[in-house]
């Protein structure tokens, strides 16, 4: 296992290395630059031209991008064009906001969502099984935003019971992280469903029904525990997707996360910003996917690395 | 937008005989595993009802869904507007009806294009392995890596707003789906004993990928398929919610939605009834591909 | 660049927030001054005694010296004061300073500063203070203020507290553009604090928290020389979901918004102790018409247009009423605003006009503009109107950054047709209003005169009047140049909105300035 674990972190060093490059060819794809932003209104067409020449960007992309990753490789990740803050500076805070979010959102979505599953297993074919389903269904169908929206009309604003999502206290935490975790739930819950599914048709579990163990033991001794490999793959990669999928949440409830940092400077072209985002979003990817794997292993010991 | 990865492997066993000559049989189970899950068959009621919405929308809309009147803006639902009417006195339920084909056809078409472009990537990179099936799955991964409606904005970004631009991002973001699923359904078919007694007999690689590859592996790009027009169309009306959108002045119900936000809490129907829609179109495709999964993977029995 | 309103305090025709406010607001209360003229409704009473401000965009930056956002203004106003300022009355008075005087030069003024002045850092104010901000924005050239000490000579100290400045040319705007340069205790400066954790200023109010993206704390200073903030503290939270923002002030989370969504403010005004105001602004609303264009070079068509637009109609459907007719290219706002003879809307008219002009059967046109919503409904709005007489508009809202890459083009590489924007002259002169868009040598990409209108009388007036002090003369001389914009109708004239805001009843002395900064110096709330 340890050298599987070298191998495969090795392996994602020039998958990484492309990935920057692309993601930095991508970025000055975009029409437009910081610059006139930067600038005041009444600003010349000299001062532009000035500017643009001061920040580099007159310089050949090649040029820029080995002295953006010259810098990287000192601990540099530059500063914002917006407000002159390093980004080291700007992103403990924002990642924060975004991780806690999506704990609370995992949280939740993940006791629900297993229990769904659990229980539509058990009652295959059932109305349980059927309502479990459409709930789950539900949840990954329907437009965050839209619920974001809803959910704030209803408990903030007719009913006063819960604030719009400033995140001072837990309350403020309950609104977004509903919204954020539907989708996981459904995920989960789905996802559970059908290892469970298989697992409760394994021979071992058959064995342990055959022998009159009772049913409630069999689905969580065995069928259960088994499909947990499943329920982690999921979760996973969920985070993964959240961290970055937190955009639509972060709009509407306001939060000053990762998601809205990243639209925001898409808006502003804050390029080194959206470099250091899009490289985040990438390496806890691929990190998450190692993790993924590696538990696995500890898991299910069927699984072996070679 | 979440079951990127989630892969359907076919039993290699289901394809001992060449699925051609099981055709008519194998029709006829698949229906009476299918009607066995009410959700799905309701599903595909909606979807049906939908499609023929689709094509016939315009023309049973009780209002020109693009005929204003200043004079009745924002009004709620009423007997004359059945959904009311939008920001510029617009008949909702007008738009919602001639919007089916827009949305349903933007989704549709970006998800056959991925799917089309997917699917060949998918084959080949399975069939043939080497550089060809590293440089494929290697790029998926970079696109994976890369969160979904992120892709989306960046590409939108690039080459700038409209239908087909939209259409464009969302089949981008589709295709690496595809290409992964249905590489692994050509590595378990490949392996399969017909495939190699084709091949020993010295079949084309064209013959074989066609005759005998493709259609072993077409039940898990039909349940993919179906999942991702949901995906396609959460992802097509988010880009509209952030100003990424397709045509504003188009009756799409993600940019309904999105301008239909601004008015929350003064003409709360305007956010309702899009969001409605585009959540029951979204869970019809996705229980009814739940169906199609359940009655085509043989693991579930 | 268009569409950002400029931080200026000039004129900032202070209109003081009342707490009965104007339902359904069209005219704001302009009258009165004294923030404590609290009418009946202060019945009603804050929770808490912590101000929070809800706006729709986040900070830029902290720095005094380096702020061009009204938002960035708003907050560092609150910290940092500066030698002068404007009263309500728009007129320049002493601030840190005691009194000052120009010489009849225009090119030295000399300030007296008030003593007994402490900064945060507990260090005292005086002229070295003055002259350490000076060497700061002059050795700083990323610093915004740098553009505007450069024009400086020098920068002395007469004594202890005096300070003279003499500038290297006449510049009739200097006053003006001195209420923005904030003094920073020059202790700070020397050991080089991070401005956007820390503030060094002498301000009512001292730094307390910044979480950027989100909020930015400041709490009364104790020490303050002058009337002392009664807030406990006061809180600017970035609130870009128009929705958020108003459920907020629904839920008492946030005590004032701006900008209140128009849509919503009828809607939420008297409900929950909201009161909804509105203050005339600067903003004109318009669409350039490419004159180079075969269809649109000809007066006809462009009149033809303008006839087509229910300026009524734009402004209940994409303002909420919230919006005034303009009947020159700039609104009466601004300084020498001459009314012409309306664009009555007239379907009639402008289908003959079309017709004369060999249109009859239309064309089709694209329309820019920026992707927010209100926007995009503004263009929706003018590709309905148009349709009318047969003009097909094809709407494309794009992302503001991507736009004005496609409008500062050569101008044989433009690809404009319609453009859907406003602008407003952060001086509020005529001149500011019309040059930098109309003046043909103001055409992109070096500004945005995309309709490329040419007008060599029109120039000429306006580089006259430029050069010209006299009243008389400059208000015959703007008259003509806006008769001629009316008549050759290069845009489409939309109407001049109104700022908006909604507060909680129990809030009093916010004061919205017409270039949409807030003055929350005298804020309270009842108790």
């Amino acid at each position: 296992m340890g050298r599987y674990f070298v191998k495969r972190v090795l392996s994602t060093i020039p998958l990484l290395l492309v990935i920057s490059i692309l993601i930095f060819a991508f970025i000055h794809l975009i029409p437009g630059d910081p610059v006139r932003k930067m600038l005041p209104k009444e600003a010349t067409q000299e001062e532009y031209e000035q500017l643009k020449e001061e920040l580099g960007f007159n310089d050949p992309l090649p040029v820029q991008y080995i002295n953006y990753m010259k810098g990287i490789f000192h601990g540099d990740f530059g500063e914002s064009y917006k407000n002159g803050l390093p980004i080291s500076e700007i992103f403990p805070a924002r990642l924060k906001a975004t991780l806690t979010l999506t704990l609370w959102a995992i949280l939740w979505s993940v006791v629900l969502g297993t229990l769904i599953g659990i229980v539509s297993a058990v009652k295959r074919g059932k109305f349980l099984d059927y309502a479990g389903m459409v709930i789950a269904t539900s949840g990954i169908s329907v437009p965050s935003f839209w619920l974001g929206l809803m959910l704030i009309q209803i408990f903030s604003v007719k009913l006063g019971w819960l604030p719009t999502g400033q995140l001072d206290s837990w309350k403020g935490y309950i609104l977004p992280a509903i919204t954020m975790g539907c989708s996981i739930m459904g995920t989960l819950a789905r996802y559970s469903r059908s290892s469970m599914l298989e697992t409760m048709q394994e021979d071992y579990v058959r064995t342990a029904r055959a022998k009159g163990q009772r049913e409630s033991l069999v689905v969580l001794r065995h069928a259960f525990r088994n499909s947990l490999v499943q329920v982690v793959t999921v979760v996973g990669l969920q985070i993964g997707g959240l961290l970055a999928g937190s955009v639509l949440v972060e709009t509407v409830f306001s939060i000053p996360g990762l998601g809205r940092l990243m639209v925001d400077s898409i808006n502003f072209r804050d390029y080194k910003v959206i470099q250091a985002l899009l490289m985040f979003f990438a390496v806890e990817y691929i990190v998450i996917n190692l993790i993924v794997d590696l538990l696995y292993g500890v898991l299910n010991p069927k699984i072996r690395y070679d | 937008m979440s079951e990127n990865t989630h892969s359907v492997t076919p039993n290699p066993n289901e394809f001992m005989d060449d699925p051609v000559l099981q055709n008519r049989s194998r029709t006829r189970e698949f229906f009476k595993k299918f009607f066995q899950r009410k959700t799905a068959v309701v599903a595909g009621c909606f979807i049906l009802f939908l499609i023929i919405i689709a094509i016939i929308g315009p023309s049973i809309a009780p209002y020109d869904p693009s005929a204003y009147d200043y004079s009745a803006i924002r009004s709620g639902p009423s007997a004359q507007h059945i959904m009311g009417t939008d920001e510029f006195g617009r008949d909702v339920f007008s738009r919602l009806l001639a919007g089916a084909r827009l949305s349903l056809g933007s989704a549709l078409a970006a998800v056959v294009v991925g799917a089309a472009l997917g699917t060949i990537l998918g084959i080949l990179a399975g069939y043939y392995g080497g550089i060809l099936e590293a440089l494929v799955m290697r790029s998926s991964d970079v696109l994976f890596a890369m969160p979904d409606i992120l892709l989306c904005i960046a590409i939108v970004a690039i080459i700038g707003p409209g239908l087909i631009n939209v259409i464009i991002a969302v089949t981008v973001f589709t295709i690496p789906s595809f290409a992964r699923i249905m590489r692994s359904a050509t590595l378990s078919v490949k392996g399969s004993l017909y495939v190699e007694v084709a091949r020993s007999l010295g079949c084309p690689d064209r013959r074989i990928l066609i005759k005998h590859i493709f259609p072993g592996t077409v039940q898990s790009m039909i349940v993919n398929f179906t999942m991702r027009i949901g995906s396609a169309i959460l992802a097509a009306s988010s880009l509209s919610f952030l100003g990424f959108g397709a045509d504003v002045s188009a009756p799409e119900w993600g940019a309904m939605l999105s301008s239909g936000r601004n008015y929350i809490g003064v003409a709360d129907h305007l956010i309702l009834f899009p969001g409605l829609i585009i959540f029951l179109t979204v869970l019809a495709f996705n229980l009814f591909g739940d169906g199609l999964r359940d009655t085509l993977d043989p693991k579930v029995k | 660049m268009m569409k950002k309103r400029i931080p200026a305090l000039m004129l900032a025709a202070a209109i003081a927030f009342s707490a009965a406010g104007c339902s359904g607001g069209n005219q704001p209360s302009e009258s009165s001054t004294a923030p404590s003229g609290e009418p009946s409704t202060s019945s009603a009473t804050a929770p808490d005694n912590d101000l929070v401000v809800a706006f729709n965009t986040d900070i830029q930056s902290m720095d005094p010296h380096n702020t061009t956002d009204t938002l960035s203004i708003t907050v560092s106003r609150t910290m940092y004061e500066s030698l002068v300022t404007f009263d309500e009355n728009q007129e320049v008075v002493p601030l840190l300073a005691e009194s000052y005087t120009a010489e009849d030069d225009n090119l030295t003024y000399t300030f007296k500063l008030r003593q007994g002045v402490k900064f945060h850092d507990g260090t005292d104010f005086n002229a070295d203070a003055v002259i350490a901000n000076y060497e700061r924005c002059l050795a700083d050239t990323t610093l915004r203020q740098n553009s505007r000490v450069a024009k400086w000579e020098s920068c002395t100290k007469v004594d202890d507290y005096t300070v003279a400045i003499k500038l290297k040319e006449p510049n009739s705007s200097f006053i003006n553009q001195f209420t923005q340069f904030q003094i920073v205790s020059p202790k700070a400066l020397e050991e080089g604090l991070d401005l956007n954790k820390n503030a060094a200023g002498t301000g009512q109010y001292t730094f307390k928290e910044h979480t950027e993206g989100d909020h930015v704390t400041v709490v009364p200073f104790a020490d303050y020389w002058g009337t002392k903030a009664t807030v406990d503290s006061l809180t600017f939270r970035a609130v870009p979901e128009d929705g958020s923002r108003v459920a907020m002030l629904q839920t008492g989370e946030a005590d004032y918004i701006y900008p209140m969504p128009t849509v919503q403010a009828a809607q939420v005004d008297g409900t929950d102790n909201i009161t909804v105001g509105a203050v005339a602004s600067n903003i004109m609303r318009y669409v350039t018409l490419n004159t180079n264009l075969p269809e649109l070079s000809d007066k006809r068509v462009r009149q033809a247009m303008n006839y087509a637009i229910d300026k009524q109609a734009y402004a209940a459907v994409v303002f909420s009423g919230y919006c005034e007719e303009v009947l020159s290219c700039y609104p009466s706002t601004v300084s020498y605003y001459s009314e012409q003879t309306p664009y009555t809307y007239d379907l009639e008219k402008a289908k003959s006009l079309m017709e004369e002009a060999g249109y009859g059967d239309g064309f089709t046109l694209t329309l820019w503009g920026d992707n927010i919503s209100a926007e995009q409904t503004g263009m929706q709005f003018v590709q309905q109107q148009l349709a009318q007489i047969g003009i097909d508009v094809e709407v494309l809202p794009m992302e503001p950054s991507t736009l004005s890459d496609m409008i500062y083009v050569d101008e044989d590489e433009a690809e404009i047709n319609m453009w859907y924007v406003n602008w407003s002259a952060s001086s509020f002169d005529a001149d500011g209003s019309m040059r930098s868009i109309l003046h043909s040598d103001m055409v992109p990409p070096k500004s945005a005169n995309t309709a490329y209108f040419r007008n060599t009388e029109f120039d000429s007036l306006l580089d006259q009047a430029i050069k010209t002090s006299d009243p008389e003369q400059l208000t015959d001389l703007y008259a003509q140049a806006q008769a001629i914009v009316w008549d050759e109708a290069p845009w489409l004239f939309l109407g001049n909105d109104e700022l908006v805001y909604g507060a909680k009843s129990y809030v009093s002395g916010i004061t919205l300035n017409p270039d949409g900064s807030v003055d929350v110096t005298n804020a309270a709330l009842a108790q």
